[in-house]
């Protein structure tokens, strides 16, 4: 579905990500981990169209899309959920979900909208409060009910956990994992909470300094020695 | 012209210090185009359009590459718009003052035995002002366009992952503020005379009405738009015309120092 092949980004003299590939099949989770700094953001940045990469491609269903517009990327069908849960306060629940896939037909866009209140309840019943009136886990719901109602083929979750109770985190992820399941989303998951991440991915990639230090099937990676040495130190 | 000054806010979150030149330039437009059509209702829709094609002017030539950087600059920036369409006017139409032509009567009504300074033509200014404020809060905040308008100016980033084409809606913001100001500077012409510096004292005045309006509010801006339009004309009436600014900039302090975020405006208040 959605393929890196040997991105690169630097910031000025700053080199955030080097040569990384990787692969995001349809209807599973893959999860990208690594400790802060280690250029996640970056790749989620730039594979939605946010920033520039130096070097490499992105392909969409085959079709290369590096270095298109953010816009353009979300209406191709792939959504970003940016870090720190991007909502905007100013606006209500509803209408920082009617946001997301204006350019999508109203019928669309209503089996959206009652399918992201059917996901996250919660959501539903507050829809006409105020975004800044909701606590940290409902406003990750919406964020991610925002990218969804732009009816993505690829999800890019970049550190859902961040600031959450792990129950919360745990039953976001849930979700997400469900959805890829049942409907053939593909999800790229960013996350520095290894097992969190693992726990739901099929397929782990491990970044350390922009660079792929590991990769392979979730339960090796989570008793591996290179994800023990870069979150621990030990050897 | 607060209304103007409010929708720029909105829409880009940059106070357009240049409205009143572009005002200035579209009144110049439209006596143009009165002359030469002995129409007032074309020398308006001269006006809207000039306004409208010079808000995106403004906003693609200078507005766009300045936001890059950061908030300051871009103020900065629309103070040398004004100053360039200030000298621009001048050496296309010269300095010397011309009469604008007013739509009908500008003689206060008579009531009591005597005259008060309201006009059928003051009645017409604040009834096109309440539809307009009307017409933009539907738009604003009921049409899917108003959404789109709204968050490119809240939150470009994330209105740009959601598939909104924000250098559009920003663009846009700036042709309907462009066309607002341009209905405010025909509207006001017949009461001072056209010269390139004859709105100045508009900007200050639009600024007060709209900072103390709450920036963020269209209703507070035409409420305080009237109101201080009142006082000053109280003012200019009891004492010198020359302490209008002085007051207006009295109040504007002192509204800062009671409820910097204005009376109608939202209390900021972001965590993440």
């Amino acid at each position: 579905m959605l393929r890196v092949e040997g991105l690169s980004v630097s910031y000025g003299a700053v080199q955030a990500l080097n040569d990384v590939s990787l692969e995001v099949p349809p209807g599973r989770v893959t999860a990208v981990i690594g400790a802060n700094g280690a250029g996640k953001s970056t790749l989620m940045r730039s594979l939605a169209g946010l920033v520039k990469p130096q070097a490499g491609r992105v392909l969409f269903d085959g079709d290369d899309i590096t270095g298109r517009k953010p816009e353009d990327i979300a209406r191709m069908g792939i959504s970003l959920v940016p870090e720190g849960r991007s909502t905007i306060p100013e606006l209500s629940v509803e209408d920082n979900l009617k946001l997301g896939g204006m350019w999508r037909s109203h019928t669309q866009r209503s089996t959206s909208l009652s399918r992201v209140y059917s996901l996250f309840p919660i959501l539903g019943e507050r829809r006409s409060a105020g975004a800044d009136t909701l606590s940290g886990g409902e406003r990750q719901q919406l964020a991610i009910g925002r990218a969804l109602m732009c009816g993505p083929q690829v999800l890019l979750l970049d550190e859902p956990s961040l600031g959450l109770a792990p129950l919360i985190v745990a039953q976001i992820l849930e979700l997400v994992e469900g959805m890829a399941r049942d409907s053939g989303l593909a999800v790229l998951l960013v996350e520095q909470n290894a097992t969190v991440a693992l726990r739901i991915a099929r397929m782990g990639v491990v970044l350390n300094l922009g660079t792929v230090v590991g990769r392979g099937p979730s339960g090796e990676l989570l008793a591996s020695e290179e994800l023990r040495h870069i979150y621990l130190g030990t050897g | 012209m607060a209304l103007a000054l409010v929708l720029v806010w909105r829409s880009t979150r940059v106070v357009n210090f240049a409205q009143v030149g572009q005002a200035m330039f579209t009144t110049f437009l439209a006596l143009a185009a009165y002359q030469l059509s002995g129409n007032w209702f074309v020398a308006l829709i001269a006006a809207i359009v000039g306004g409208a094609v010079l808000g995106v002017i403004v906003h693609a030539l200078v507005m766009r590459p300045v936001r890059r950087q950061d908030g300051s600059g871009a103020i900065i920036a629309t103070f040398g718009v004004l100053i360039s369409l200030q000298a621009g006017a001048s050496i296309i139409w010269g300095v010397d003052p011309r009469a604008y032509p007013p739509l009908f009567d500008v003689v206060g009504y008579e009531a009591f035995g005597r005259t008060w300074p309201f006009a059928p033509y003051d009645a017409l200014i604040l009834g096109v002002m309440v539809i307009l404020v009307l017409a933009l809060t539907v738009v604003f905040t009921r049409t899917s366009l108003g959404l789109r308008m709204r968050a490119s100016a809240f939150n470009p980033t994330v209105a740009r992952l959601s598939g909104v084409r924000v250098s559009q809606m920003l663009a846009l913001g700036w042709a309907i503020a462009g066309s607002i100001g341009a209905i405010a500077g025909v509207l006001i012409a017949p009461r001072f005379s056209v010269t390139p510096y004859s709105l100045d004292i508009l900007l200050i005045l639009a600024f007060t009405a709209a900072v103390i309006g709450g920036l963020d509010s269209l209703v507070g801006a035409v409420a305080f738009g009237v109101g201080t339009g009142l006082v000053l004309s109280l003012v200019t009436g009891y004492s010198d015309a020359g302490n209008a600014p002085i007051v207006a900039l009295a109040l504007l302090a002192l509204n800062l120092l009671l409820k910097p975020q204005g009376v109608f405006g939202h209390h900021q208040s972001r965590s993440v």
